[in-house]
């Protein structure tokens, strides 16, 4: 487990996630007072890779149940394993005859078959889903359920439970207590509002888009190769970019997207034509392409204001790189 | 601490913010395993227990802001001023304690009794002096403050209720005292001079803290007048700021409706037992039906056409609608727009080429295919409907027109509208005039009546959230 805030930063800074003190807050908190957290954020903020780096940086197995719309307790907690009890009450058939041997009344035979319930209603015959695994394992786990808000309202039923006292009631067998606590991540994209009940049990992070600064150390860690230039440009092309009335707003994983598309083109820096044909990596509607295009001699401007600040060394690969860049999105 | 989180917590209720008892106990626990001496995490922590709602955030920050650090700072601030000024600025003032002190231990008798304010002047004992005037003010009744002119009577109130002369007194005949016990003139004026000082500067911040508790009831005054407000207000009078808000609004509207359908229709789906399925799925339990299916009753979605007024009139109230319905569009099976003045004409391929907003704009300006600067008149245009786009409709249609029937003076050519009426699914009016001048003036929505299934008020955003529930049912 975690020592500090600083120690959070620290181990997940090792799993290459750069995070800010806010959401290092809120994992250590999550960690010692045993709570689960409520991730809220834009898309490819990286709510998800949150998760599984504290599983790696905790050293806990990652058990996912992916939300979505009908998804049910038999697919999140538990299901009954009908086929293999009936199949079994088949080869036990002779068995069960021994039982009733002795009986005289059929009230007497009713009772003995009653007697070995325990057997048919046991944990052999239960197949577990992430909930329940996640309860049960041996190992402690990270659950992670990812965009809860696709689920519907009634599935967050059946997460309080598992979520206030690490729970799991079988109405058959008992209730599960948690063998170790697990760490608890839900994450969601707002689509919908998450109910009081739900939102009281866990913490609550919000993660929004990182300022150039974060976002510069977050790309430069994740994708090694990019240089310093190219880095910044491109860092100012995207906040400019956040300004602007989106459909969809890129976030960092488009930002990793393109500097990988772009060190695939062997650019060192950003020039118009480039990012003009390098657009769709980052845009995913029609509508927005054509807004940035518009909007495109402003956010080339203002980098040339930068630049004008402060000469550059001219970029040797980039006129080589040209040719390519056709070819590789053509 | 303990109070002074609690009182937070009361704080970010009466703002809005939903804060649960459990949530504070959280809280506490979390000030446990953190230190409470870093700002940021402090915050973080407070607010990853007690903020559940993104929306709730910005008010967070600003209520910790002037709650948390605003008052002591500003104390910190004035009592600084007040020890650098004393004395022409040459004071020591870690010196002048000290011969206090020792000054204090010479005179003759007991020490003289000072009070706790006195005691916390003296010592420069900020968190205390806090403290004292947090009670003060609360004995006062500071928290009932509610406008600018009330700042100095309340400030003269919580200065008496903590007793802030008697302090001054004790603290002159403490100098007194001293100068009889022999201590040098210099100093004891200093100390005169900086109890007075002191004085002063408690004074100014008993009046922060009244126009600062001032403050937190106006924000959240505020914020819940605006929310409210929007919702309520006419789309008649908008300005563009609110314009640009209420686009938030609709589209979070729109959202919260889209949920509650597709709970709906859930609940919807039941039908007959599904015999194929059911076998098939069962093979597994040897044909034994341990699961039941049933066939899903397939409900449609309906099919809309919108016959939209884009007279100047009520342009406001149309850029509404159309917005909602367009957050909307997967509700439907297909949405045919057109809209009128005098002409009527298609707007649905604007819809599809433009992203929405944009489409709407245009849309209202008469999207290239009708005059928008003659007057309206529905007569015309729904001729031009009846008699040019009638095979958009069939008996799954909805046809919704927004309007305000004010037809000037022409021929309502209520005929057209019956004809549409006999062949659509329905037909729904929404007008941004109240039901009780309809028919009045140049008013033809009486001669339509007749012909419309569902015909509503619809000015602001509540009555309109409420029409779109039952349009798309």
């Amino acid at each position: 487990m975690f020592a500090s805030v600083e120690d959070v930063q620290e181990r997940l800074g090792k799993q290459s996630y750069i995070c800010d003190k806010n959401i290092a807050t809120v994992v250590f908190l999550a960690s010692r007072l045993e709570k689960p957290v409520l991730v809220e954020g834009p898309a490819g903020v990286g709510k998800t890779e949150l998760a599984k780096v504290v599983a790696a940086a905790t050293g806990r197995n990652l058990i996912r149940l992916q939300c979505y719309e009908g998804l049910d307790e038999a697919k999140a907690l538990y299901e009954w394993e009908y086929s293999k009890q009936l199949l079994y009450t088949q080869i036990l058939k002779e068995k069960l005859s021994e039982v009733m041997a002795g009986a005289t009344t059929l009230r007497d035979a009713a009772d003995r078959v009653a007697s070995e319930d325990s057997v048919f209603f046991s944990s052999r015959f239960i197949v577990p889903r992430p909930l329940l695994r996640s309860i049960t394992s041996d190992e402690p786990t990270l659950l992670l359920i990812d965009e809860v808000d696709k689920s519907d309202p009634e599935f967050e039923a059946f997460l309080l439970e598992v979520l206030s006292d690490f729970q799991v009631s079988v109405p058959e067998i008992g209730t599960f207590d948690a063998k170790n606590k697990p760490i608890v991540f839900l994450t969601s994209n707002d689509a919908r509002e998450m109910s009081d009940a739900l939102k009281r049990r866990c913490l609550h992070l919000y993660i929004d888009f990182p300022n150039a600064e974060l976002e510069q150390r977050i790309l430069e860690t994740k994708v090694p190769g990019v240089g310093q230039r190219l880095a910044e440009e491109l860092i100012g092309v995207m906040q400019r970019l956040r300004k602007l009335d989106l459909k969809k707003t890129p976030s960092i994983s488009e930002t990793l997207d393109w500097a990988r598309a772009l060190l695939a083109l062997n650019a060192t820096s950003l020039d118009e034509g480039l990012v003009r044909d390098t657009l769709n990596v980052i845009l995913k509607y029609e509508g927005d392409i054509k807004k940035a295009h518009a909007e495109l001699g402003r956010l080339i401007a203002r980098k040339a204001e930068d630049e004008a600040a402060k000469p550059a060394a001219a970029p040797g690969a980039a006129p080589a790189a040209a040719p390519a860049k056709k070819g590789a999105l053509h | 601490m303990q109070q002074k989180l609690i009182d937070f917590t009361n704080l970010l209720r009466k703002s809005g913010v939903r804060v649960s008892v459990a949530e504070t106990l959280d809280a506490f626990a979390a000030l446990d395993e953190v230190s409470i001496g870093d700002r940021e995490v402090f915050k973080d922590a407070l607010r990853t227990t007690m903020v559940k709602r993104g929306d709730d955030i910005a008010a967070f920050e600003h209520l910790f802001d002037l709650y948390w650090s605003a008052f002591y700072d500003g104390l910190r601030d004035a009592f600084d001023k007040a020890a650098e000024g004393a004395g022409g600025g040459k004071l020591d003032l870690e010196a002048l304690m000290r011969q206090i002190q020792e000054g204090l231990e010479k005179l003759p008798g007991a020490a003289p009794d000072l009070s706790e304010l006195a005691k916390a002047l003296l010592t420069q004992d900020l968190s205390k002096l806090e403290q004292l005037i947090r009670e003060a003010a609360q004995q006062a009744g500071v928290g009932r403050i509610e406008n600018m002119l009330q700042v100095g009577f309340f400030t003269r109130r919580t200065m008496e209720q903590m007793d802030a002369e008697g302090a001054g007194r004790q603290l002159r005949d403490l100098a007194r005292q001293l100068r009889d016990a022999g201590m040098p003139d210099a100093q004891v004026d200093a100390l005169m001079e900086l109890v007075e000082r002191y004085l002063d500067a408690l004074r100014q911040s008993v009046r922060q803290f009244t126009e600062r508790e001032l403050q937190q009831r106006n924000y959240d005054y505020m914020e819940k007048f605006r929310r409210e407000s929007l919702l309520e207000k006419s789309f008649y009078n908008l300005t563009e700021d609110e314009i640009r808000m209420m686009r938030e609004v609709v589209t979070r509207l729109a959202h919260r409706i889209k949920n509650i359908l597709s709970i709906r229709k859930r609940r919807l789906r039941k039908g007959k037992l599904d015999l194929h399925t059911m076998l098939r799925r069962n093979m597994a339990h040897g044909g034994v039906p341990f699961e039941v299916i049933y066939k899903h009753r397939k409900k449609d979605r309906p099919k809309l056409v919108i016959l939209c007024d884009v007279s100047s009139s009520v342009a406001n109230v149309s850029r509404f609608m159309l917005q909602f319905v367009y957050q909307l569009q997967e509700c439907f099976n297909k949405i045919r727009s057109y809209v009128f003045v005098s002409e009527l004409g298609e707007v649905t391929q604007l819809f599809k080429d433009l992203e929405v907003s944009q489409a709407i704009d245009k849309a209202l300006d008469g999207g290239d295919v009708i005059n928008v600067y003659t007057r309206s008149n529905f007569g015309h245009a729904f001729h031009d409907f009846w008699r040019n786009h009638l095979a958009a409709i069939d008996n799954k249609t909805t046809v919704l027109v927004l309007g305000d029937a004010r037809n000037n003076y022409n021929d309502p050519r209520a005929w057209c509208l019956r004809e549409v009426h006999n062949k659509a699914k329905n037909v729904v009016w929404l007008n941004p005039e109240s039901p009780s001048a309809w028919g009045f003036g140049d008013s033809v929505m009486d001669k339509y009546r007749p012909y419309v299934d569902v015909a509503e008020e619809c000015r602001n955003l509540r009555q309109l959230s409420r029409i779109v529930d039952k349009l798309v049912l």
